[in-house]
């Protein structure tokens, strides 16, 4: 089968950012870390398990209990037990989704803003857009790529250690899967930032100032109930509208987490809005991408 | 007259200087056309808008007033720009890429298909010299090889037009030598070049025809020829004459070598050259044969652009 031309050309654009992504080191970096992640929950980590409880944990032979804290029903006070299997499969994969959530986020955002600032130099993008491609075809696949590349990095992670734990437990939590989607969601959330900043100034510094900032802001706009009360107008009205208008990488975390355990979310607003930004910003870089003077 | 292949109407770009500062009119009202086979040089001082007017033929800028076309197409357009190859002033390809590696890409990113892709790199790193450095990473390129490279790239997929920024810059006496045949080879083979250089004896040497751009405004163009040809200056071989014989007329000197001597006239007009040549005559000088007066490409750059911002 022969690709026609625009195929051809898009792929071309996806090999590149490709080639650049594994060039920087990030990406193995990160395949790397995810492999010794579930080859650490494969051999190193060893479950006696009695009754549907975690007898003993062992991690490179050293043995502990994981225990529980409950309240006894009659007496009210606190007690200890062995954790349930299943508890402990979903503490492990709640682990595994925030660690990634965060270190992959901020690390991908790290590897892609001087990729994306280097494709728009003097010395680089006089040539590319030289092609016969246009220049909405040609940051699509760049986007593309960057995204493909987190999609495929946290499908690798989260689907091994998903697998290594429920054949291991036999317990299969497929929400854990969620968190695929919404790692590279929020991973795109974030690199739509940079993505408009680089098209803008062309500068990588400011990109990831400007995303680890919004970042930072998003710990102040997840507590956003004990604020606002402690505010009066205008000052309040404010804060909403930034709550609104800012993407709230922090508070999608409880969301995410209640997705990823299966239990019902609360709070659909972080995650909504926060795709509402990504989207806009997306739109304000093609557009400022297909405008601009290089 | 063979049909256009570039064709610029009053084409104008002005950048804006920022905040508070005065606008810059980087080219105006630039008008110019190239005939396919032609090699055509772009002339003009640092800073008189050469590589702005490239980068508004390919889109990479948008120009603020006029048109343009590439090919019949209209520019910006991504069909304007199929059948173009372009080496850019400043490039740079990723460094973990090998030389076939690079070609591949940018020819995948012009749509050109595998197969030939393949064939083509392999051609063509052979025609710049580099075909035992196929398989080496660009990293270790020399500026030299990175040139050449670069030319390999903007000849990929067989263009109908290349454009060259400064092609041979970095490069040493016996590469430009190389990239001149390679210009020539291409001219030969039908395809249209546009070559945009500040070493005029390089343009002199490939081109046909130049136009000369200073401040962002054409100042002169033409074949180099006529380019080449001296205003109002002419040259008579005639029989010899003393140096102190009177009535050889003002504005006429000579040198009186056997068994010709070389009269140099400055005449404004051609009823005055005549004049002269009768006062020669009358003087007792046989003529032989009266041609244009000639300078070379540098001097027609330098007076050129002189006159132009004199005019200013």
């Amino acid at each position: 089968m022969i690709a026609s031309r625009p195929a051809i050309q898009f792929s071309g654009s996806l090999q590149l950012t490709f080639r650049e992504l594994w060039s920087t080191y990030v990406t193995l970096g990160l395949f790397v870390v995810s492999t010794i992640c579930w080859l650490f929950l494969t051999f190193a980590m060893n479950l006696d398990v009695v009754e549907g409880s975690v007898a003993a944990l062992r991690i490179f032979g050293f043995e502990s209990t994981p225990t529980d804290h409950i309240r006894d029903p009659e007496t009210g006070e606190w007690m200890s037990q062995s954790m349930g299997l299943d508890k402990l499969v979903v503490g492990i994969q709640s682990f595994v989704f925030g660690a990634s959530y965060f270190l992959g986020t901020l690390l991908g955002i790290f590897a892609a803003a001087p990729l994306t600032a280097s494709l728009v130099t003097e010395s680089r993008i006089g040539l590319l857009l030289s092609k016969p491609l246009s220049r909405h075809r040609f940051l699509a696949g760049h986007v593309l790529g960057v995204f493909a590349t987190v999609l495929l990095l946290s499908t690798y992670l989260v689907l091994s250690v998903w697998l290594v734990l429920s054949l291991k437990t036999g317990i299969w939590v497929p929400s854990f899967l969620l968190a695929i989607p919404i790692i590279t969601l929020m991973f795109g959330v974030m690199y739509s930032v940079v993505l408009l900043v680089v098209v803008i100034t062309g500068s990588s510094g400011f990109a990831l100032v400007t995303s680890y900032g919004l970042i930072f802001i998003s710990f102040i706009l997840a507590a956003q109930e004990q604020i606002l009360t402690q505010l009066i107008t205008p000052g309040k009205e404010i804060f909403l509208g930034l709550y609104y208008l800012l993407p709230n990488f922090i508070e999608a975390v409880p969301f995410a987490v209640q997705l990823v355990e299966g239990d019902p979310v609360q709070n659909w607003v972080p995650i909504t809005s926060s795709i509402v930004f990504g989207a806009v910003a997306f739109f304000g870089a093609f557009q400022w991408f297909s405008r601009k003077d290089f | 007259m063979h049909d256009p292949v570039v064709q610029a109407t009053s084409l104008g770009k002005q950048y804006s200087g920022g905040f508070r500062a005065k606008p810059i009119q980087a080219l105006s009202d630039f008008s110019l056309t190239v005939h396919r086979g032609e090699v055509f040089g772009l002339l003009g001082p640092n800073g008189a808008g050469k590589t702005t007017f490239i980068k508004a033929l390919l889109g990479v800028i948008r120009p603020t007033s006029g048109s343009a076309t590439l090919l019949g197409q209209p520019i910006g357009t991504p069909a304007s720009r199929f059948r173009v190859g372009y080496l850019p002033e400043q490039h740079r390809f990723p460094g973990y890429l090998t030389a076939v590696q690079a070609l591949d890409l940018y020819a995948r990113l012009s749509g050109h298909d595998a197969p030939s892709r393949k064939s083509e790199s392999v051609r063509l790193l052979g025609r710049v010299g580099l075909a035992e450095w196929a398989d080496t990473k660009v990293k270790k390129f020399s500026k030299g090889m990175m040139q050449r490279l670069g030319l390999a790239q903007a000849l990929m997929g067989d263009p109908e037009l290349v454009i060259l920024d400064e092609p041979t810059d970095g490069v040493d006496p016996i590469g430009r030598r190389e990239i001149r045949d390679l210009v020539t080879w291409l001219s030969q083979s039908g395809t249209t070049v546009f070559l945009n250089s500040h070493l005029l004896s390089e343009v002199e040497m490939v081109c046909t025809r130049a136009a000369i751009l200073n401040d962002g405004k054409l100042v002169g163009q033409g074949s180099i020829a006529e380019l080449t040809t001296a205003p109002a200056a002419y040259e008579a071989q005639g029989t010899p004459v003393d140096a102190g014989l009177p009535g050889l007329p003002d504005g006429v000197t000579h040198d009186g070598e056997l068994p010709w001597a070389t009269y140099r006239i400055h005449a404004d007009s051609p009823e005055e050259l005549t004049a002269m040549l009768g006062q020669l005559i009358k003087a007792g000088v046989t003529l032989r044969q009266v041609t244009s007066g000639k300078r070379t490409l540098e001097q027609a750059f330098v007076e050129i652009v002189a006159d132009a911002e004199a005019a200013n």
